[in-house]
């Protein structure tokens, strides 16, 4: 009985963590790709998930309208807010000869007005609409497919989606392979003809759009406040470092390892150790962020991986 | 006799200025002369308060023989109730105990950032930013949550240093000892940006390769200044705390005590002590005359007026990148050696060569 108890237990943990890394996945992954062409970690990524957590509330609970079918205008709303920070803040910066240390502080401070935007939106939907905005979740309106959440179907599918997508974007696509180049050697692909800027804005609308899709389905899964853009963001930063931050396919590797390891690490030690290991759950990503600093500062993608399973067996 | 009005609001002004000049000063050392993005500010600040409301409550609770059936945190009332009755009484016990805590909590911000520096110090400073962060926010969880540190959630109450002043004068020697420590770390720091070690950490940040060629440990540099901005820093978390006579993680987080010590050291100007110092006292200021409007706007809009402000912030830190991005006190020439120190090394080598 116990047994089966535990057995159960897993199954639920192992539909938690597959839900889990497949939305890191989709975070890591438009995180890196921005890292890969304006070379900045941008600290706002968290704000454009949570920002549509609020706009999914809305929609979701006054106009009645399905959270999967919020993932269109999440996306527009997560790539607007993401190339509004790359044109009118990111690229003045970069012209006016500013170095990364302050690209980065820009992040910061649109962070912050993102932050507030949304701890508005919360209390206006509070105050106005007398809905719960604070440590809220909408499991209740998830539609049921197989028995299971829908989000534990359509989750996976989406990160598979998405990184498909991304490679035959990248890859067969005349505008994704000047992408590739502008990435590459900026000036090379310039003389060339290549319009930077545009491939730089456009890495930077998906790279938020991704992070929005996120965003909207966020609150069918977890529990959900204004500031939980931080929590995602040591969870997101984990898995691009784990994932190397210069390869898309390694940050949705990173995304995977350490949503699984988050959810599951969690799970099993809580029940063994007891349930007051929960909110420590951020210790798990920063440690292997630690770990992947100091003994593989590539990521997984740099390691020489013969070398490695000479040396090792 | 009591304190005049426009006198508690001046010393509340400056207790808050000094405690945020120290914090900005600390980053200025960090950023503005070495060049290292310390974007967990909060990481020193929240340790230094966690140490004092984690150590010395239990010491000199221990060495004042409270009973031992009493728990710091269980029945924190009143142990400290019980330690104020004999500090009151004891101004030379009550100032080593001040002393002694706010010299732990520098150590245990020292720690802090050697450990905080130590996975990603030889990498590009955006991967020591994204672990400044994240550690930042995980040291919150644990002081939130384990209680064993300062209570968990609830926070702990700590005894109270200046409880020999007694009621009126409080907030006024508080407010003296902050300031006097400000002003403390201002001399040292400028004494430091004005040493070789400074001019070394300028060369560092504006051309590492080039310090690396003349063989300064570049990595070794970055830890040490990490050590000790966070040891400043960690000193006015512990200021705060006996400025409350409390701890509590909730008061810790990244907007005030890391976003803001940014704004103030990019809008003083960076590689700047007086700039940070300079920048502290505006921000601070300016906070004060908002929150003194503010009444005025929450009437009207239907959400907290707060998160107005932070918003204006962030516009105002984006607009002084772009368009002054050296702050009002731009950083000035290293000052080289005076004329006649030259003019000694120019003939002390004219005098090898001869030989």
């Amino acid at each position: 009985m116990l047994r089966q108890g535990r057995i159960g237990l897993s199954l639920l943990l192992l539909r938690d963590a597959v839900i889990f890394s497949s939305l890191l996945m989709m975070l890591s992954a438009g995180l890196t790709l921005t890292y890969m062409t304006t070379k900045v970690p941008n600290f706002a990524h968290g704000d454009f998930a949570t920002l549509n957590v609020y706009a999914g509330l809305a929609l979701v609970r006054l106009l009645n309208v399905s959270p999967y079918l919020g993932m269109i205008p999440a996306f527009l709303i997560g790539g607007v807010a993401a190339l509004v920070l790359y044109l009118a803040v990111l690229k003045p910066l970069t012209d006016r000869g500013a170095n990364y240390v302050i690209l980065m502080i820009a992040t910061i401070a649109y962070d912050m007005i993102l932050l507030s935007l949304i701890n508005i939106s919360a209390d206006y939907l509070n105050r106005v609409h007398k809905l719960i905005t604070r440590l809220f979740q909408l499991r209740d309106f998830d539609v049921e497919l197989l028995g299971q959440p829908g989000l534990f179907v359509v989750a996976p599918f989406l990160a598979f989606a998405m990184i498909t997508s991304l490679y035959i974007f990248l890859n067969r696509t005349k505008f994704g392979v000047a992408m590739r180049a502008a990435i590459e050697n900026p000036s090379l692909a310039e003389v060339v003809g290549i319009n930077i800027n545009l491939a730089y804005a456009t890495s930077w609308f998906i790279s938020g759009g991704l992070a929005g899709v996120v965003g909207v389905l966020m609150p069918l899964y977890m529990t959900c406040n204004p500031d939980i853009g931080v929590r995602l963001l040591i969870s997101i930063f984990a898995a691009s470092i784990l994932g190397g931050l210069s390869n898309i396919y390694g940050a949705f590797l990173g995304g995977a390892v350490i949503g699984f390891a988050e959810v599951l690490g969690t799970g099993y030690l809580s029940m063994a150790l007891g349930p007051w290991v929960v909110p420590y759950r951020p210790v798990i990503p920063l440690i292997i962020m630690m770990l992947t600093l100091i003994f593989a500062p590539k990521g997984l993608a740099g390691v020489d991986w013969k070398r490695f399973v000479r040396r090792v067996g | 006799m009591p304190i005049p009005l426009p006198i508690t609001f001046l010393i509340d002004l400056l207790t808050l200025f000094g405690l945020f000049a120290i914090i900005s000063m600390s980053l200025n050392l960090e950023f503005g002369y070495a060049g290292i993005p310390n974007f967990g500010k909060m990481l020193a600040v929240a340790g230094g308060a966690f140490f004092v409301g984690a150590v010395p409550g239990r010491v000199i609770a221990y060495m004042l023989d409270v009973p031992t059936s009493l728990d710091f945190f269980r029945n924190n009332l009143e142990v400290v109730s019980l330690v104020n009755q004999a500090l009151a009484s004891n101004p030379i016990i009550s100032t080593l105990y001040l002393l002694a805590s706010l010299a732990g909590a520098a150590l245990a911000g020292a720690a802090l950032g050697y450990i905080a520096s130590y996975p990603g110090i030889r990498l590009r400073g955006d991967y020591l930013a994204m672990t400044l962060l994240a550690m930042a926010e995980v040291l919150r969880v644990i002081g939130d949550n384990w209680e064993p540190l300062i209570g968990g959630s609830l926070g702990v109450r700590i005894p109270d240093p200046f409880r020999w002043v007694g009621g009126e004068y409080r907030s006024l020697s508080v407010a003296l000892t902050i300031l006097g420590v400000t002003a403390a770390m201002f001399v040292y720091l400028e004494l430091v940006s004005k040493s070789p070690l400074g001019r070394t950490l300028k060369a560092v940040r504006d051309e590492e390769l080039s310090a690396r060629v003349y063989g300064k440990d570049v990595d070794r540099l970055r830890v040490k200044t990490l050590i000790v901005g966070c040891a400043i820093a960690a000193v006015s978390g512990a200021l705060y705390s006996f400025l409350t006579a409390s701890v509590s993680a909730r008061d810790f987080n990244r907007v005030t005590h890391t976003f803001w010590p940014w704004v103030m050291v990019l809008v003083g100007g960076a590689g700047n002590n007086l700039g940070a110092v300079v920048g502290a006292g505006i921000f601070v200021t300016l906070r004060r005359l908002i929150t003194f409007y503010k009444s005025y706007f929450e009437a009207i809009v239907p959400f907290d007026v707060v998160w107005l402000e932070y918003m204006l912030l962030g516009l105002a830190l984006i607009l002084v990148l772009l368009y002054r991005p050296e702050g009002l006190l731009p950083e000035r020439p290293t000052r080289t050696l005076k004329r006649g120190d030259i003019l000694r090394v120019i003939s002390r080598m004219k005098r090898k060569e001869e030989n």
